[in-house]
């Protein structure tokens, strides 16, 4: 008996033990051939400009933030702009350790970032951006025109795969459409847009000296991203743990005139899975910063003296798509009496708790386009809704309390979400429970994250769904084309099946725009044209919630993100 | 496996898309991943690149499989074993004190008290352990030693010492350890229990105590090894199931470990950290079997392989 505790114990040491010596071994990420190169000479440069810097002198500098979400980065893109799909890993490539050409301003009006200046030629041709030349990559090397040119080159360049292709729709692609006037000014080419910098403050500069041989198929699976990234802004990255933490240190050579080195020492951004425990760790103090907690939470954080909370609208919207090929959806005057049928700002109310409004449209009222007389026709309205059904000749003929078309197709359908997801689950119940009154037979259905997608979002002419509740965070470009033109029926964001002349017209017309005033009315046709036919039931748009430590200051988040001024948070000194 | 995988609905390039991506670009997006070969082609491709130890490449992680379970692996392995030997230590234990005072009230308070944890939820155990010894524990009671709720170690841990290492690592380990040992403890318990009954009736114990040695002796000596047989044999069938188990404990407590990968590979259709996950765990019942036949050998003189 005693030797089998002894050994037990001596076991376990054992294991201990060897876990906390094989930490001082270079992390495994750094087998990798790329980052065997790389890496040594980040930490090289790291040094020697960490001893050219001088000695911070105000006591804001120092610390440790320790953010908290409850996905990897690299799920999102980790810090490859070749594939940023996700609203969280972009912000770190645009605020934390990338930098964009240009960026928005308080005002959200561009504002200059890597690019110093810019002038559009009069025909609104030709974009010519001068560059800042006191920006280097954390090997060393400075960042110039031609990183500019090679990450334009490759990210118009079909071959890549890239997921926001809908960005550079105006751009003329590849070689043709950039040109290297000097080492710090790179001119491109487009067909006039009244959006052109908007992906400008979307996609990171990528590091020509690194990828430039890369064959541009292998961009989108290259270890970069998630490995060993080598950025140029104000954070550099130091570690990624898999599934457990990223590790970044402040860039002591960041341009003084951007504000020079940020104030926090060290950033690591964990990945914990489970809501309740992140929640559990900012109260116990073991992160700083709790990345979108639910709106439940907030009232909790909000009485603690030990965290605050931060709310700001998103660019997020949640909706249920209908997949209009079917033929209880093909007719508008039905998804508009879906619309009208339940109560949706009773519903946001109920579920969002003031972190979120009622959506009517795919334009988020913070987005300049937005016209507020647009869809003002979509409150709560039973009878409107049974007068339309009715009009639609979908009437209650089998007095089963369900209502049939001429062809006895019963108005019955399924209303899936993500298991798990609690707010699209009550969403889709709360529908449910007042949709029967209506004599709809909408039922709520849980399903699996990818079975969903996969249904869903397969590119092809049918659809194997009838509807779903999704919800899209979008960039400051807004453009609806895969998800309503007709072009893109079968591809794969086309899932609602749209088939509309004249949202196809606007879209078009949107896209080439001159200027903001030629294209406000057609955003507000648009936007009255999408409330017309509801290729979508529009919910909400929810607010983006951040959960801080109260010794946690200077941050000013908004609708540009959590990360926007990153670089100017500190940490209270008694707190360090 | 390799065709289950791919036949559930989506694939990556679905899960990654958004509100901006073309029908062009997520057709190149899938001819860049590979995924718009035919399945057979796919599967010869995989099969041959497997051979060779070339286990692909994640999309959700974005870096080679390799990399991903060479990071993944040893954090699972170290909770695993420590939740492995915990449970079996203790089941061991309250089994052997159950058999002792058989048909007692302590006998029937452990069982119960097992019972309980066997049934409850591991999630929601996870949840209310942290809560007491993690949120309670540091801000309501102000004990001076609280257990974290997630991660291995804190962000601080290079800077140090390997002792204080040591001491930071057994105390993030204690929580999920605790939590998975109290669910798998009743079962080793129970099967203690009765093997030590059986043995105990057995006529070689009855001899022992007529040579007149110690109670001590009879027990430890003479039917606790002979006991232990049949829990050798279950350690190895435990092996596995203890993969499978750490998935919510891994989640709950933010254990970056491979349950919980390979679930969230499942549901973002990253077909190669799956087929390679999967492949680990074969490994791992075959050595878990393993384990169990070397077990056998220490604890039955009569078992030898030549």
């Amino acid at each position: 008996m005693h030797r089998l505790l002894l050994g037990t114990s001596i076991a376990l040491a054992t294991l201990m033990g060897a876990s906390a010596c094989a930490e001082d071994a270079p992390p495994v990420a750094w087998s990798d051939p790329f980052c065997q190169s790389v890496m040594p000479r980040v930490s090289a440069w790291l040094d020697s400009a960490s001893a050219a810097a001088p000695a911070p002198t105000d006591d804001r500098y120092g610390g440790t933030l320790v953010a908290a979400g409850i996905e990897d980065l690299s799920r999102g893109g980790g810090m490859n702009a070749f594939l940023a799909n996700d609203y969280v890993a972009r912000q770190h490539q645009q605020y934390v350790t990338l930098m964009t050409l240009v960026r928005y301003g308080n005002d959200l009006e561009p504002e200059p970032w890597l690019a110093e200046s810019w002038e559009i030629n009069e025909e609104g041709t030709e974009v010519t951006f001068h560059l800042r030349d006191d920006v280097v990559w954390h090997d060393g090397q400075p960042t110039t025109a031609h990183d500019v040119a090679f990450t334009y080159e490759r990210i118009t360049d079909p071959a890549i795969g890239y997921v926001n292709a809908q960005f550079f729709e105006p751009w003329i692609a590849g070689e043709e459409g950039v040109q290297v006037v000097d080492d710090y000014t790179v001119r491109m080419r487009l067909t006039p847009h009244s959006e052109y910098l908007d992906p400008w403050t979307a996609v990171a500069i990528m590091p020509r000296h690194l990828l430039g041989e890369v064959e541009v198929e292998d961009l989108i699976t290259h270890p970069f991203g998630s490995l060993c990234p080598v950025g140029n802004g104000p954070f550099v990255f130091r570690e990624h743990l898999t599934d457990q933490q990223w590790t970044f240190v402040a860039n002591p050579a960041f341009p003084g005139s951007l504000g020079g080195r940020p104030f926090i020492d060290r950033y690591v951004y964990r990945k914990i899975p489970e809501q309740a425990t992140i929640f559990t760790e900012l109260l116990t103090g073991g992160i700083d910063f709790y990345i979108q907690p639910r709106p439940e939470q907030v009232s909790r954080m909000e009485e603690s003296a030990e965290t605050v909370v931060k709310t700001f609208p998103s660019r997020t919207y949640a909706f249920l798509a209908l997949n209009t090929r079917l033929p209880q959806f093909a007719d508008a005057r039905v998804r508009r009496a879906l619309a009208l049928g339940w109560n949706r700002s009773e519903f946001v109310e109920a579920n969002l708790l003031e972190h979120g409004r009622v959506a009517n449209g795919p334009v988020p009222p913070t987005h300049w386009a937005y016209d507020p007389g647009a869809a003002d026709d979509l409150d709560y309205d039973p009878e409107e809704a049974a007068r339309l059904l009715d009009e639609a000749g979908w009437v209650d003929r089998d007095g089963d309390g369900i209502r049939e078309n001429a062809d006895g197709v019963p108005l019955s359908f399924s209303v899936a979400y993500n298991a798990g997801n609690v707010i699209r689950q009550n969403a889709a119940e709360f529908m449910q429970g007042q949709l029967r009154g209506l004599g709809v037979d909408a039922r709520a259905e849980a399903a699996d994250y990818g079975e969903l997608i996969g249904r869903v979002m397969t590119a092809g002419e049918d659809r194997d769904f009838e509807s779903l509740i999704l919800a899209w965070t979008v960039e400051f470009r807004l453009d609806d084309t895969p998800l309503f033109h007709s072009r893109e029926f079968a591809g794969e964001a086309g899932f609602a099946g749209l088939r509309d002349a004249e949202v196809d017209r606007l879209l078009d017309a949107i896209n080439t725009a001159e200027s903001r005033e030629e294209a406000r009315p057609l955003w507000s046709a648009y936007q009255e044209r999408i409330a017309e036919v509801l290729p979508y039931q529009f919910l909400y748009y929810p607010n983006r919630i951040m959960g801080l430590s109260s010794t946690v200051h200077g941050v000013e988040a908004d609708l540009r993100g959590e990360w926007v001024n990153f670089k100017d948070w500190w940490i209270d000194p008694a707190a360090r | 496996m390799f065709v289950v995988v791919h036949l559930a609905p989506g694939d990556p390039v679905d899960i990654m898309a958004g509100p901006a991506l073309t029908a062009d670009a997520a057709a190149q997006m899938r001819a860049n991943f590979g995924l718009d070969r035919p399945l057979a082609v796919q599967y010869g491709r995989w099969l041959a690149a497997f051979a060779t130890g070339d286990f692909g490449y994640s999309h959700t992680h974005q870096a080679p499989v390799r990399t991903v379970l060479a990071s993944l692996l040893p954090n699972t392995l170290s909770l695993g074993a420590a939740a492995l030997l915990g449970s079996f230590v203790l089941g061991i234990l309250i089994g052997v004190v159950q058999a002792l005072k058989h048909r007692t009230a302590v006998d029937g308070a452990l069982s119960v008290v097992m019972l309980f944890f066997y049934s409850m939820p591991s999630f929601w155990l996870a949840l209310m352990l942290t809560l007491t010894f993690g949120l309670m524990a540091r801000n309501v009671w102000g004990w001076p030693i609280w257990f974290p709720a997630s991660g291995m170690y804190s962000v601080d841990y290079q800077s140090l010492g390997s002792a204080a290492r040591v001491v930071e690592r057994l105390r993030y380990l204690t929580l999920p350890t605790l939590t998975l040992t109290l669910v798998l403890t009743a079962g080793i318990a129970r099967f203690m229990r009765g093997s030590m009954l059986e043995v105990i009736g057995e006529d070689y114990v009855r001899t022992a105590r007529a040579k007149g040695l110690s109670e001590r002796r009879v027990i430890w000596g003479h039917a606790f090894r002979n006991a232990l047989l049949p829990i050798a044999t279950l350690s190895g069938l435990y092996v596995p199931l203890l993969l499978s188990g750490t998935v919510f404990v891994e989640s709950v407590f933010g254990w970056p470990g491979m349950g919980r990968a390979m679930v969230e590979a499942v549901h973002a259709r990253d077909y190669p950290l799956v087929m390679a996950g999967s492949f680990v765990f074969a490994v791992m019942v075959v050595a878990g079997n393993l384990l169990a036949d070397v077990l056998y050998a220490a604890i039955d003189p009569r078992v030898r392989y030549d």
